[in-house]
């Protein structure tokens, strides 16, 4: 692991990488340091970038001796998320200038995807022929999970449900209806997940323009 | 002239030439600069994306900043679990499918979260093309597009 040093204060690791169950609600880093220079070090103010992160520093000690160590803890909700996620926290030390903190420090939370969605939109140029294309449900949970409904924002694609293996696999095919026009339709996925924060799912199909690059 | 003294009048020389300039124009410049050099392949500078480009704005600043200061038409998308994450989604796809190139800007350059989101937005996989601004809300806000207290959901 890469030690970090930054105004004076090693860190043996800024980045810590955390492999969270899926129905995970709170996730807390810690992150060692400790003074190696000649001077004492200030940390000066540290900033999450959201509102879900809780910061302690150990003891509430901000300056450091040189020698000393101390500890930064960062705990974070992880609200509805899935897949991999960043959680930032920005640590300015001593004078640091307000757009340039020492140091961030990053945890990196895996959190499984129980309903996997392959691919989560399918597309038609326009003017194309309006065939039908498949997204595939899978789930990835050790109990079935029952997809029970599905609700679209568009009458312009028809939709039908199609059931693999009951609580493990199913096809959404959807087909456009007019390929002349350009639109968008979203999909609701509705299941029976016994977490709820990956209950609603949704997908989308976009008949578009192609366009020119910026 | 022995060689310290020529040396002391190059350095008075100097330092006067930089009073000077300092007195006549001002101290350095603090505004964001974006140096197209160092760009990272999925960033853009702002100075490429004139006032009036179609593109769809997206801020993943809190709310509250949000709310007090965003580009006039952007929509909010953070990675703040108080968000309904597929509302923004959903959001996010309506207007691409109008208009298919996304810009997405945060607090600053030590932000993140708009990469995050950036990503989140690619894997939609609508087609859309998606870049995050180098200097964040900093360099909107010093080029005058932002507008104060404009946005609520």
């Amino acid at each position: 692991m890469a030690l970090v040093s930054a105004a004076g204060l090693d860190f043996p690791a800024t980045l810590k990488e955390i492999h969270a169950p899926a129905d995970v609600k709170t996730v807390t880093a810690e992150f060692e340091f400790s003074n190696r220079s000649d001077k004492p070090v200030t940390i000066a103010k540290y900033n999450p970038t959201c509102s879900c992160i809780a910061v302690q520093i150990k003891d509430g000690k901000l300056r450091y001796a040189p020698g000393e160590a101390g500890l930064i803890r960062a705990e974070f909700n992880m609200g509805n998320f899935s897949g991999t996620v960043d959680k930032v926290v920005a640590v300015w030390l001593d004078n640091d200038p307000e757009d340039k903190p020492s140091l961030s420090l990053t945890v990196r939370v895996h959190i499984p995807v129980v309903v996997v969605l392959t691919p989560k939109t399918v597309r038609w140029e326009l003017n194309s022929p309006p065939r039908p294309q498949t997204i595939r449900i899978t789930m990835n949970y050790g109990k079935p999970i029952r997809v029970i409904a599905v609700t679209a924002t568009s009458d312009a694609f028809k939709h039908e449900l199609v059931t693999v293996a009951e609580g493990q696999c199913y096809e959404l095919i959807v087909t456009p209806l007019d390929m002349q026009t350009p639109g968008l339709g979203i999909f609701r996925l509705e299941t029976d997940c016994p977490l709820e924060k990956h209950r609603l799912q949704q997908v989308f199909a976009t008949v578009y323009k192609p366009t020119t690059k910026l | 002239m022995s060689a310290w003294r020529q040396g002391a009048v190059i350095a008075v020389m100097a330092l006067t030439a930089a009073l000077g300039t300092f007195l006549i124009k001002g101290p350095p410049s603090r505004l964001f600069r974006c140096d197209p050099v160092t760009l990272k392949p999925d960033e853009v500078c702002l100075e490429t994306i004139p006032a009036g480009t179609n593109v769809v704005w997206v801020d993943a600043r809190s709310r509250a900043a949000w709310e007090q200061s965003g580009v006039p038409g952007s929509l909010l998308w953070n990675l703040d679990p108080t968000e309904d994450q597929p509302a923004c989604e959903a959001a996010v796809a309506v207007r691409i499918a109008a208009t298919p190139r996304v810009i997405v800007y945060c607090g600053d350059e030590n932000c993140g979260i708009s990469r995050q989101i950036a990503d989140r937005i690619r894997q939609l996989d609508l087609g859309a093309e998606v870049a995050v601004l180098r200097g964040g809300w900093r360099a909107l806000s010093e080029a005058g597009r932002v507008k104060q207290a404009g946005h609520t959901r």
